[in-house]
């Protein structure tokens, strides 16, 4: 599958055995993370999880999925799920604009390689985020989201970015209990 | 390496001097034979100064022969050279592995994963061959090419466990050879039960594989131990003493005769070496026909990965409708230009030709398939005491890779139930006048855009009264049931049906019909059986060429389309004023020629909410399943189109109803239905 999509620098380390651990470490320190937004929050998912960001597609409606499973897309020729995070988080749906996009990901624990879409408001860049920066999740409480899904916030420029765990947001594990 | 690099040098010089030779030529003249006697004085010492002790005795043999040419110089100068290039590779590969393993050791060469794949792969080329020409070779003794094509496979496989240190491979290897030369020379007879002891060793080297396979990378696999099996390729080097005449003339032995050692007992049946996700484009497993194609060298081949194809057929795919996308653009249209249009219209073609293409490489014949079970069939006949013989006819017909793939077990248990169930012992096919061994035919064709394929044997047919009662005993149907002869037959195909007490050694893993079927049907195939008592039983499989493309009928309901797989689909049309009724208040119903049909609201299936309910604005499509019969009702229908089927992936891998995805004419997802999964999840809700 390499020919559809190039593992990522992180990825391709990971699986030749891991950085070494100065590197790790300094990896850890500051990896690049994108941002993106879902109402009034700011989220942040490592880059390396992200294959590409696209604009919104039709999407097809698949039966008897839940509904934060949209359906599925055409992303050149490959049948790609999609997902709203905003239902899927449970903050309230909006309607989809110009500035609304799919984040394809490629999830971690799948036994084979598949991408799946998750749809957000709108990206905006791509930063930093030192682990200095980041608070775990046992001393956060945020009112909207599960805390499952989030694995720390980290407080940029002032401003408060939710860590979001994607593997756990795109798990599989809830969908296969509806079915 | 120079002195390496000269012995191969004059080999391939004394290889290029014979070329020129022909038999009818006679012995040559006296100035090239010094030529060749030259060469030979090099390659003796020098071959023997590395220690290539066999290569060095090849040579000297080649010498003494030139010096004094006898009957059939030419021939057996062919034969010797070919030998000595292949002692020559060998013992080279071999000492390269040595000296290789000096400066490095074994577990080096171990982790070097592309290289053991690599020797994996050949490995397992080279023993499906040897296990084609052995079958060839048991059908005529007589005919040295086959023992060749053995020889050689063998040899190219112990130059290469030489190459990764398998030192017991390697011995094995040897030992084969060692008694496969004396067959060649002629001083021992190519019996069935030396064909035996040759196909446990081919096995026995394929398990090592399978296990080198596994553990790639490890350098300490397990492997099994041989001594068992190099005991017995040693008994057959005994001259035949005690059976002379039987032997030699290639009569078959009672399968009684050859006696099982434990560890040729042990093999598995059919140890079948599968290469993971490499096929050849067009598989070419027969090593005659390779030999003849080869001979006009026009049809090279290439190993790709599956995954690239399956990409480039995905590509192929996109590029069609991207195409058709902007052929049917509006403002292409709108412009008119004839140019333009000539050149959309070429590239209109050159993707058709493309699509054509890329689809054609997703099927392979049938061939390696229906070899397979002529090996496996040979070792149940043997299994069972009877007698019989398989025919293969089509074995060109090419299907879709997926289907021959997992077509093999199927087929495998059919062909048990043939000579186990089927086919009478030879005493009892005498005594009602057939001839005394049983024959069973595998057959592929082609049929109406369909792969057809046919098992047949000429048995004792299936016996209608045992299956009434068994069916009757297990509860599958009422004890008075009345049924076409058809139906009585198709019971045999219901779970439950086959049970325990029906597994013999031979007929095997417990699998029933029913299984059979599921996969069969999965496969997007068919099942009939036609069997008449006393002359036989016939499976007729009918498989789609592709699993890729389906034909389909595009449908809308409640603003989504979906795809309906044409061949379930019988009859569409509108329903008549007051032909829809509600029984009892509780499942719909439409009144079609008399006939009182399931009515079924797609839109109700797919959860969706109605863009309208009154089902006479609808269109309904009556529908086929497994006998029975449902209507569906749909609000518009779109069209029949081909579409290429998209897996939707692990996510949804659970969705019932679903079978997949397709890209349509637009470029958007149009879901492909599952009727049965629909259907049952119908049965499932109602039931709830």
């Amino acid at each position: 599958m390499n020919t559809v999509s190039a593992p990522s620098a992180a990825q391709y380390l990971e699986t030749r055995g891991g950085l070494p651990p100065a590197a790790a470490a300094a990896a850890q320190a500051a990896s690049k993370h994108l941002i993106f937004s879902l109402g009034k929050e700011e989220f942040a998912v490592p880059v390396a999880k992200v294959k590409e960001i696209i604009g919104m597609l039709e999407v097809t409606p698949v039966p008897h999925t839940p509904p934060y499973v949209r359906g599925v897309i055409n992303l050149r020729g490959k049948v790609v799920p999609v997902i709203d995070l905003r239902a899927k988080l449970g903050v309230p749906t909006a309607e989809y604009d110009e500035r609304t996009c799919i984040i394809v990901v490629q999830p971690e624990m799948a036994r084979s390689v598949y991408l799946i879409g998750v749809i957000v408001d709108g990206v905006s860049e791509v930063m930093p985020v030192q682990s200095a920066d980041i608070e775990k999740t046992e001393t956060f409480s945020h009112g909207l989201i599960s805390a499952n899904y989030v694995q720390g916030v980290a407080k940029i420029r002032g401003k408060v970015k939710i860590l979001l765990d994607l593997d756990c947001v795109i798990s599989q594990a809830d969908l296969r209990q509806i079915i | 390496m120079s002195v390496e690099a000269d012995l191969l040098t004059w080999i391939d010089s004394l290889i290029v001097e014979t070329l020129a030779f022909s038999p009818e030529e006679g012995i040559p003249g006296g100035a090239r034979m010094a030529t060749l006697a030259g060469l030979c004085a090099s390659i003796a010492p020098t071959a023997h100064s590395l220690g290539m002790a066999e290569t060095a005795a090849c040579a000297e043999r080649l010498g003494s022969q030139i010096a004094s040419p006898g009957p059939d110089f030419v021939a057996f100068l062919e034969q010797q050279i070919e030998l000595l290039q292949l002692n020559a590779d060998g013992e080279l590969a071999a000492r390269l592995s040595q000296q290789r393993v000096a400066a490095g050791g074994p577990a080096e060469i171990f982790q070097d994963r592309s290289m053991i794949g690599d020797f994996i792969g050949e490995a397992r080329e080279h023993l499906e061959m040897i296990e084609q020409e052995l079958l060839l070779l048991e059908q005529s003794p007589q005919n040295p090419e086959p023992i060749h094509a053995i020889f050689r496979s063998f040899h190219t496989i112990k130059g290469l466990a030489g190459i990764f240190n398998l030192t017991s491979t390697r011995d094995l290897a040897h030992e084969v050879e060692t008694l496969l030369d004396l067959v060649r020379n002629g001083a021992l007879p190519a019996t069935p039960s030396l064909v035996d002891v040759v196909l446990a060793c081919a096995d026995r080297l394929g398990e090592i594989v399978n296990l080198l396979a596994e553990d790639l990378g490890d350098e300490g696999v397990p492997l099994p131990d041989n001594t068992a099996l190099l005991e017995r390729l040693r008994n057959q080097m005994m001259p035949p003493d005690d059976d002379p005449v039987l032997e030699a003339a290639g009569v078959p032995v009672a399968a009684g005769n050859v006696m099982p050692v434990a560890a040729g007992n042990v093999l598995p049946a059919a140890v079948l070496p599968e290469s993971d996700n490499v096929l050849p484009v067009a598989a070419e497993s027969d090593p005659a026909a390779a030999r003849r194609r080869a001979s006009d060298s026009s049809s090279a081949q290439v190993k790709v990965d599956t995954s690239k194809l399956d990409f480039l057929v995905d590509m192929v795919g996109e590029l069609v409708i991207a195409q058709s996308l902007v052929q049917q653009d509006p403002s292409v249209v709108q412009f008119g230009d004839p140019r333009l249009g000539r050149n959309l219209a070429q590239l209109g073609r050159i993707t058709t030709d493309l699509q054509k293409t890329a689809m054609s490489l997703r099927v392979v014949p049938i061939r390696q398939t229906f070899q397979r079970m002529q090996r496996a069939f040979r070792d149940l006949v043997k299994k069972s005491g009877k007698q019989a013989e398989l025919e293969l006819i089509g074995e060109d017909a090419e299907l879709d890779r997926s289907i021959v793939e997992q077509l093999a077990d199927p087929l495998m248990h059919m062909i048990r139930n043939s000579v186990d169930h089927g086919l009478e012992a030879p005493g009892e096919r005498e005594q009602t006048g057939k001839p005394s061994t049983g024959k069973v035919r595998l057959a592929a064709s082609h049929q109406s855009g369909n792969v057809l394929i046919e098992i047949s044997d000429d048995g004792r047919g299936l016996n209608r009264t045992k299956i009434l009662k068994k069916a009757i005993e297990r509860g599958l149907i009422p004890a008075d049931a009345n049924l076409p002869v058809d139906k009585i037959l198709e019971l045999i195909f219901e779970p439950g049906f086959s049970t325990a007490d029906q597994i013999s050694d031979v007929s095997g893993r417990g699998v029933g019909m029913d299984v059979v079927k599921k996969q069969i049907q999965k496969l997007r195939g068919r099942i009939e059986i036609r069997s008449e008592p006393g002359i036989g039983t016939t499976f007729l499989l009918r498989f789609p060429l592709t699993l890729a493309i389906i034909d389909g009928l595009t449908i809308r309901v409640s603003g989504e389309r979906y795809i309906l797989p044409l061949h379930c689909v019988q009859e569409i049309f509108r329903p008549e004023a007051d032909s829809i009724y509600r029984v009892k208040g509780t499942q719909e119903v439409v009144l079609i020629r008399d006939r009182v049909i399931p009515l079924l609201r797609l839109y109700q299936l797919l959860g969706r909410t109605p863009e309208r309910t009154d089902p006479y604005s609808g269109i309904l499509i009556s529908i086929e399943l497994e006998g029975r019969r449902y209507c569906l009702l749909v609000d518009e229908l779109l069209g029949k189109q081909e579409v290429v089927i998209k897996n939707l992936g692990e996510y949804f891998s659970a969705i019932p109803g679903v079978s997949g995805g397709a890209i349509l004419g637009d470029g958007c997802v149009g879901l492909i239905l599952d009727l049965e999964g629909l259907l049952s999840k119908e049965s499932f809700d109602a039931a709830a």
